[in-house]
């Protein structure tokens, strides 16, 4: 903008303008009318996705047909059979904690 | 003075929306103020009561909807738009508010007035005798700082009539200058 101003009402105008009005305690006022802030609760997403991972782990180990081992799960895919109930339990399981792992980090970031 | 520049609007806003950060939202109202304050004032014919009202109840909805500022706009931009919506309605619940209302006579022009009569004059007293639209028009282009085109935009009327509001207005002053320095 050229600062050689030769209209007057041009000139009372951008002084005017330029006038700061004093603060006077308008921020505080403006801050003490905020809403509350937000409880920190950064870790409630975190321990419900766990917390449910873990009664869902429970359930299937409870309702899981019998003979199935995570173990024997592990030992069946290091030996390449991974055809094995016990085999594919344990890739469900790998599957469900990288699923999580995945919410977690998307939520923090 | 530590020599630290003092942080952009955009990482205030960043702040707040991340970590709900109140001193940052404090230190945007403090920047921004003035201007708010004083553009409520106009566009409130000088109440200054009612336009405080007005700039805090704007700073409450900027916080509000801080999550749905998208960085297009300069911050003061999209401040300056909530404040004059928050007079808008405000002004709508009172009386019929006219902004792009063109077909007026025009006012005579008043050339040739001494700068020092100019300064004699009561601006808020004459602001007040200028219509809405013209208010509007004057109080986004002098005292928030924006373009025809953005204030056209916010006030939500053509760019021509933002062009002409500003022509009749400042006549309208001008003539107001002339009569108070007879």
């Amino acid at each position: 903008m050229n600062d050689i101003v030769h209209d007057p009402i041009e000139r009372l105008l951008r002084e005017d303008a330029r006038r700061p009005i004093p603060d006077d305690g308008f921020a505080l006022r403006v801050a003490v009318a905020l809403p509350p802030a937000r409880a920190a609760r950064a870790w409630l997403k975190p321990a419900l996705v766990l917390s449910s991972a873990l009664v869902g782990s429970l359930l299937a180990w409870l309702f899981a047909p019998a003979g199935i081992s995570l173990t024997q799960g592990f030992l069946d895919l290091a030996r390449l059979q991974s055809q094995t109930p016990s085999a594919l339990a344990a890739m469900g399981m790998a599957l469900a904690m990288a699923v999580i792992a995945a919410v977690l980090v998307a939520d923090e970031s | 003075m530590n020599g630290r520049p003092e942080p952009a609007d955009a990482e205030l806003v960043l702040a707040i929306v991340a970590h709900d950060d109140r001193d940052a939202f404090t230190r945007l109202v403090r920047r921004h103020e003035s201007m708010v304050r004083s553009v409520l004032r106009r566009l409130s014919r000088g109440d200054h009561g009612l336009a405080d009202d007005l700039a805090q109840e704007t700073f409450l909805l900027a916080w509000r909807n801080l999550r749905a500022f998208r960085f297009d706009a300069r911050f003061s931009t999209w401040l300056y738009r909530i404040a004059f919506n928050a007079w808008l309605s405000d002004a709508r619940k009172r009386r019929e508010v006219l902004l792009d209302d063109e077909a007026q006579a025009p006012v005579p022009e008043e050339p040739g007035r001494a700068v020092s009569a100019a300064e004699r004059i009561d601006l808020e007293r004459a602001l007040g005798c200028l219509s809405d639209g013209e208010r509007a028009a004057i109080a986004a282009c002098y005292y928030a700082d924006l373009t025809h085109e953005e204030a056209a935009e916010a006030i939500g009327i053509p760019l021509g009539t933002v062009k002409t509001h500003i022509l009749r207005a400042k006549a309208k002053l001008r003539a107001k200058l002339a009569e108070e320095s007879r």
